[in-house]
Parts: structure tokens; C-alpha cells; sequence
């Protein structure tokens, strides 16, 4: 038994360990603490009476108004969302969907052309090939300062929200739906130049590295080499951000462009909360319907 | 073995191209749509000038406020300072109350979970309640609970929390799945119940994944906290809109390469730790 305890005792001693994870779970947990001791984040003095009240008004009125104080009706609530739907709502779920398409293909389009460059097999002076002649160091320097100076810009454009692009982008465009499809485009941009370069870093190199062999240029092996290789698993992450892009067109509109955020900021305003929940009500139903487009879409391409 | 499999592809590269030529068509409907035109995208003569005014001071951020008030030689970077660690205090609580109705949400949800055969009584609903909370925004959840409750530090917290819950349920309960079962089934076989399976066979092989992926909510967070001050919250997005509305451009910079070092430096460590983990 003591033997046992003793072999046990050390299994435990020798264990892998990692430490930076087990000192960042520490750091992280310390921070939590922090932030609800010290950020004035209680519950104390939550439900106040006025707020009491307030939130009785607002579950009153998130019933649509032609039943709010009848009995529920279907009748008159399908006629009351068939007029919502006519008026605005049905617009702003296509301007948001169209948003959200519109910048996805941009971000793609900008992503795929960096995430070579952005690639650390790609982007040095002999890509994919093992052993031969040492490069000059001249050819050695330019390829790293490529590659360093696009992962950079790909960082700076994630680093910024969507909402705060486009909230710089409409002061300087002026209103149209450019500032919304360019705020998704380029945070997303930056974030599809990412997760291409991994793309391209965790091809096999076996094929390009023939090709090269062979005397083929750079942009051939792109295109004929990584092209191929890559395309499925590269839109899977287009189809994953894809679905962010959907969530994000929706709340750009509170920005005072005419996708469905700006209905329901427009609603809260003029006090119409039931409105209001239908427009959010509408928006999530699009999000779910965009998730499931994509999931469709991704088992199709995963499959071989 | 078809020629693309050979070379290490993975996915069918005939469904890929076709879904390209999709995409490009829809983009291209979009554009209708929109009503998008290339001529738009050139700012006025006042967008041109704001550029210019903005864009000027891209390297020269401003050290003191620029209006009236006078908040000593550092003023902004004081303030910078200051809503940096606000906008970490909103995105740890958000992400720590999330990780709880996320944990307990994703064992509900995952089969894994439950032994026997009537696990979708449970988990079907448990998936759904998670899939409508992530299908809003946390801006527009915030827009409701304002709404509801008024103007509460707690709204801000919550219209995070809310959302993030339900993608963390989602994503948990995908990794408990996933995660091997040879271990669970091995003691199982020696006579272990259900449950210490579970939590000595199953649990430890998901968990490293799920502490990478708690991490990289949290980077998450912090950019939607910042987002959260330009509804009113004192996080970074609540000055860079102040600012930039009264003209102070040196202090938007000021507050976006504020921001810019915060997601850069979390983005490094969860990244870091990833690697870790995945190793």
C-alpha cells in the first residue's frame, strides 16, 4: 500500500506542469476579483422603486400596442408586424444582410492577397525549399521587413473595433453604407490576413516546395501550389467571421445608418419599445439564419 | 486517394470554388443593394479636410487636453491611463459572470454530460436558450437593459455577460464533446460511475482548451467594453467619442493607441498562452 501511495505521490511530483498557463489563470482570477471589489459593480441599490417602476413600464409596453391592454390577439399582432415589416423592417434586414456580404467579400479579398506576405514560409527568400545556397543577407533583411511590416498593419486593423471604424469612417465619408461595409471590411481584413497567413504557414510544403524545385515563381506557386491547397480551410474562416459580420451590420446602424441598429435606437427614442423588440426580435432571427447558412455551407466545403 | 487530399488539403476543393463564385455574385447583389457606388467613397471637401485635421495628428497625439480644462502637462494620458483600467474592470467582471452561466450552461448542454439516452430533454433546450442569448449583440442587449433598468454599471456588465454566456456555453460544450473518451471509457470499464468519468476521464482533457478560449473571450471583452462607453459608460470608447466630437483629435489618438496597447498586449498573452496549451 505504502508502495502504492509512494508511486502515486510521485506520478504527482513528476506531472507536466506548465507554469505561464498556471500563472496566467492566477493573474486572470486576481483580475476578476479586482474588477467586482473595486468597480463599483453591486447589485446593492439595483432595484430602487423608481427602477422598480421603470421596469414595470417598460414590460408593459414591450406588449404590441394593439393588445397591450386587451387580451392577446393574433389576428391584430400579425397585422401590427405585417406593417412593421412593410415599413422598415423588412429594408433594414435586407441592408443589413447586404452589408454584412458586401464587407465579408472585401475583408476575404484584402486578407487573401496579405496572408502570403503575412506568411513566415512565403514571405523569406526561398519559400518551401530546404537546403540549397544560403541566401544574401540584403534578400534575407527585405523579406523580413515585408513580412513584419504587413503582420503590423494586419494587427493595427483588428486592434480597432468595427464600431469605432465606422464611427471615424462616417464622419469622413459622410453618410452613405460605405463607412458601415468599410468598418467590417477592414477589421476583418485584418483578422482574415491572420488567419490565412496560419493557413499558409500549415500547408504542407510538399507541393509548393516541387513547384519550386521546378523553377516556378512566387506567384505561380500561389496561385497553382496554395491556392488549391488552402481554399477549403481559408473559408471556413471567412464563413466563420462571416457570421460575425451579420451581429455587427445589425448594431452598426445605431451609428444613423439604415440597417435594422438604427431602427432599434430609433424606436427606443421615440419610446416604441414594442417596436423596438421587434426590430431586435428581427435582427436575431437573421443572425440564426445566417449561422445556420454558414454551418450548412461550411460541412459542404469541409467535406472531402 | 484524390490529388488534393494527397498534398494535405483539407475539404473538397470543387464545393470551395463553387461557394466563391457564389459569394462574388451575392457580393455583387449587395452592391446593388446598397446602392454602393465607387464616387462615394471620395470624402467631400469638408470629409477631405477633417481627413487632413485628423489623420494630422496621427503622430503627434496630445499629451494635455486640448479644450479649456486643464488636467496638468499628462492630463490625457492620465485619463487614457485611467479609462484603460475601467474598461479591463467592465470586460473581467462581464467575462467572469459569463464563465459561470457559460460553464453551467455548457455541461447542460454537452451529451457528454448526461449518461443515458434522454439527454436531449435537457440539452435541446439548454442549446437553444444559449443560441438565442448569443444571437443579440451585446450593444443591442444593452440598448434593452438600459431600457429596462436605466443607466446601472451593472447594465454594461450584464449586456456582455449575457451574450458572451452563450457563446462560451456553446463552445464548451462543443470541447467537453470532442475531447477524447479514452480515458472516461477506460474507467468506466474498471468500474468508475458516470460521473467520476466524467470529472477524472473527460474534464481534464477539455480544459486547457477551455482556458485558451476563456482567455481569448476576454480579449474579446475588452474591445466590447471600450465599445460599451459610447453609450454612456466611463470606458475608452466614452472619451474617443467625447473627444472626437469636440474637435480634440491629438486625444482621440491619444485613446486609440490606448486601446491599440491594451488589445495588442492581452491579444499577446492569450496568444501566448494558446500556444501553450495547444503544444
Amino acid at each position: 500500500m505504502s508502495a502504492r501511495a509512494a508511486e502515486v505521490a510521485r506520478l504527482w511530483r513528476t506531472r507536466p506542469r506548465r507554469p505561464f498557463v498556471a500563472w496566467s489563470v492566477r493573474a486572470l482570477g486576481l483580475i476578476f476579483a479586482a474588477s467586482w471589489l473595486l468597480g463599483g459593480f453591486q447589485a446593492s441599490g439595483w432595484l430602487t422603486p423608481r427602477r422598480q417602476a421603470n421596469l414595470a413600464r417598460f414590460l408593459h409596453e414591450i406588449r404590441p400596442w394593439p393588445v397591450r391592454d386587451t387580451a392577446w390577439d393574433d389576428g391584430a399582432v400579425r397585422a401590427w408586424m405585417a406593417d412593421l415589416w412593410r415599413l422598415h423592417g423588412g429594408g433594414a434586414l435586407m441592408a443589413t444582410l447586404a452589408v454584412s456580404v458586401a464587407a465579408i467579400v472585401l475583408a476575404a479579398a484584402v486578407g487573401a492577397l496579405a496572408a502570403p506576405l503575412a506568411a513566415r514560409t512565403f514571405a523569406c527568400p526561398e519559400p518551401f525549399v530546404r537546403g540549397g545556397r544560403p541566401p544574401r543577407w540584403t534578400s534575407r533583411a527585405a523579406w523580413t521587413g515585408v513580412g513584419a511590416a504587413v503582420r503590423f498593419g494586419l494587427v493595427v486593423l483588428r486592434a480597432i473595433p468595427e464600431y469605432v471604424w465606422a464611427f471615424l469612417l462616417l464622419a469622413l465619408l459622410g453618410p452613405s453604407a460605405w463607412p458601415m461595409v468599410l468598418a467590417l471590411a477592414v477589421h476583418n481584413a485584418g483578422i482574415l490576413g491572420k488567419l490565412g497567413a496560419e493557413v499558409v504557414e500549415n500547408t504542407g510544403t510538399a507541393a509548393p516546395g516541387a513547384l519550386r524545385a521546378l523553377g516556378a515563381s512566387r506567384r505561380q506557386i500561389a496561385f497553382v501550389g496554395l491556392v488549391p491547397l488552402g481554399l477549403p480551410r481559408w473559408l471556413l474562416y471567412v464563413f466563420y467571421r462571416w457570421e460575425t459580420c451579420v451581429r455587427e451590420a445589425a448594431v452598426l446602424g445605431m451609428l444613423g445608418m439604415s440597417s435594422l441598429g438604427f431602427w432599434i435606437v430609433d424606436a427606443r427614442a421615440r419610446n416604441r419599445y414594442d417596436e423596438m423588440l421587434f426590430y431586435v426580435a428581427a435582427g436575431a432571427l437573421l443572425v440564426l439564419a445566417g449561422d445556420l447558412v454558414s454551418a450548412f455551407v461550411r460541412r459542404a466545403v469541409r467535406r472531402a | 486517394m484524390r490529388p488534393e487530399r494527397r498534398f494535405g488539403a483539407t475539404g473538397s476543393l470543387g464545393a470551395s470554388v463553387g461557394v466563391l463564385v457564389l459569394g462574388l455574385a451575392a457580393a455583387w447583389a449587395s452592391g446593388r443593394v446598397l446602392d454602393l457606388r465607387a464616387g462615394d467613397l471620395a470624402p467631400g471637401a469638408g470629409g477631405w479636410q477633417l481627413a487632413g485635421d485628423f489623420f494630422g495628428r496621427a503622430l503627434r497625439p496630445a499629451l494635455a487636453f486640448e479644450g479649456a480644462y486643464d488636467g496638468g502637462r499628462l492630463g490625457v494620458v492620465l485619463q487614457a491611463g485611467r479609462a484603460a483600467v475601467t474598461t479591463v474592470a467592465f470586460a473581467a467582471a462581464a467575462v467572469s459572470l459569463s464563465l459561470v452561466g457559460g460553464l453551467v450552461m455548457g455541461f447542460l448542454g454537452s451529451s457528454a454530460w448526461w449518461p443515458g439516452r434522454r439527454a436531449a430533454a435537457v440539452t435541446v433546450p439548454v442549446r437553444l436558450l444559449a443560441a438565442a442569448m448569443r444571437s443579440v449583440h451585446e450593444l443591442i442587449w444593452a440598448v434593452l437593459l438600459l431600457a429596462a433598468f436605466g443607466t446601472d454599471r451593472l447594465v454594461a456588465v450584464l449586456a456582455i455577460a449575457i451574450p458572451y454566456a452563450g457563446t462560451l456555453a456553446k463552445v464548451f460544450a462543443e470541447m467537453i464533446d470532442e475531447a477524447p473518451r479514452d480515458a472516461a471509457g477506460a474507467l468506466a470499464a474498471a468500474g468508475a460511475s458516470p460521473l467520476q468519468g466524467f470529472a477524472v476521464g473527460l474534464l481534464p482533457r477539455a480544459v486547457p482548451d477551455m482556458t485558451a478560449y476563456a482567455f481569448y473571450r476576454f480579449e474579446c471583452a475588452l474591445r466590447s467594453a471600450a465599445v460599451l462607453g459610447f453609450f454612456g459608460f466611463p470606458t475608452l470608447g466614452y472619451y474617443l467619442s467625447a473627444s472626437f466630437e469636440n474637435l480634440h483629435y491629438g486625444e482621440v489618438w491619444t485613446y486609440l493607441y490606448a486601446l491599440f496597447v491594451l488589445v495588442l498586449a492581452v491579444d499577446a498573452w492569450s496568444g501566448r498562452l494558446r500556444r501553450e496549451v495547444t503544444r
